[in-house]
């Protein structure tokens, strides 16, 4: 069954489900977990969280991703 | 004429992050905003190759870029109040060094460092605001350098998608335009939102 999970303010749809937790979502996406920051409802989710933090359809999900340079 | 500042910003306290491109140039901005306290931090030395968009001359090449900083910042303002470490941070020297900070400037190359600072201080610190950087390689394009308020405590700069790699260099201009963007963000946050507490804090 599909899920839907709010990334950013735009919706994505997954077509074999929910990812199991964050972890998971980040390997989806191609996000390298060294150079993104978190955040889901507002909350931060420290990197060595990110396996046991489960998602839901109902949250709002902020991945800030950075790259190099300054 | 005494030169026109905001009084309101002589009691805030700002950590700057990497004196690079971004850093070296923020703290021009700051200075000349009479800016309360800076906190530099840093630990390399300048490199020749540095002068093509850090705020460094070339009689500087060899010293600490905190030492450089240093008198460059007090040759605008003999007055202003610096503090710097000649150190590299960690998670738990940021939380040493930046407590007294109301705001501070991530100002780093590489792009986990990035993240770890502004993880830390979004997890590690209470109340403190971190003004981030993330996409400001390359030349041109001047207008896809935004300022974007990601939450209270979040700032980010940058067009976020153009990183440092072959072909793409960092140049003065682009890296300019991000300093000069991270310096008014924090400009804004310390007179709209942190001068009550800034106020409070002098009596």
């Amino acid at each position: 069954m599909s899920a839907v999970l709010k990334i950013n303010g735009a919706e994505k749809t997954f077509d074999d489900g929910l990812p199991s937790n964050l972890s998971e979502l980040l390997t989806i996406l191609k996000i390298d977990t060294a150079t993104v920051v978190a955040e889901i409802d507002g909350k931060i989710i420290e990197r060595k969280d990110f396996a046991q933090t489960s998602l839901n359809e109902a949250q709002a999900i902020e991945l800030i991703r950075f790259v190099g340079g300054g | 004429m005494a030169p026109q500042t905001f009084f309101e910003l002589k009691n805030a306290v700002v950590g700057i992050a990497g004196l690079g491109g971004l850093g070296s140039n923020v703290g021009v901005a700051l200075t000349r905003l009479k800016v309360g306290k800076l906190i530099l931090v840093d630990f390399d030395v300048i490199e020749e190759s540095n002068l093509t968009r850090q705020n460094y001359f070339a009689d500087q090449v060899g010293q600490h870029k905190v030492d450089a900083s240093l008198e460059n910042f007090r040759r605008i303002d003999p007055e202003a109040n610096l503090k710097g470490h000649k150190t590299r941070l960690t998670p738990e020297k940021i939380v040493e060094v930046f407590k007294d900070c109301h705001v501070i400037a991530e100002c780093f190359d590489r792009a986990d460092q990035k993240k770890m600072i502004v993880e830390t201080v979004l997890t590690k610190m209470k109340d403190v605001v971190v003004v981030s950087v993330s996409g400001l390689a390359g030349y041109g394009r001047s207008n896809e350098i935004v300022t974007r308020r990601i939450s209270d405590r979040l700032v980010l700069v940058g067009d976020t998608v153009s990183g440092t790699g072959p072909g793409v260099p960092l140049t003065a201009p682009r890296v300019g335009i991000a300093a000069y963007h991270q310096a008014n963000a924090i400009a804004e946050l310390l007179l709209n939102e942190l001068h009550i507490k800034l106020a409070r804090n002098s009596k």
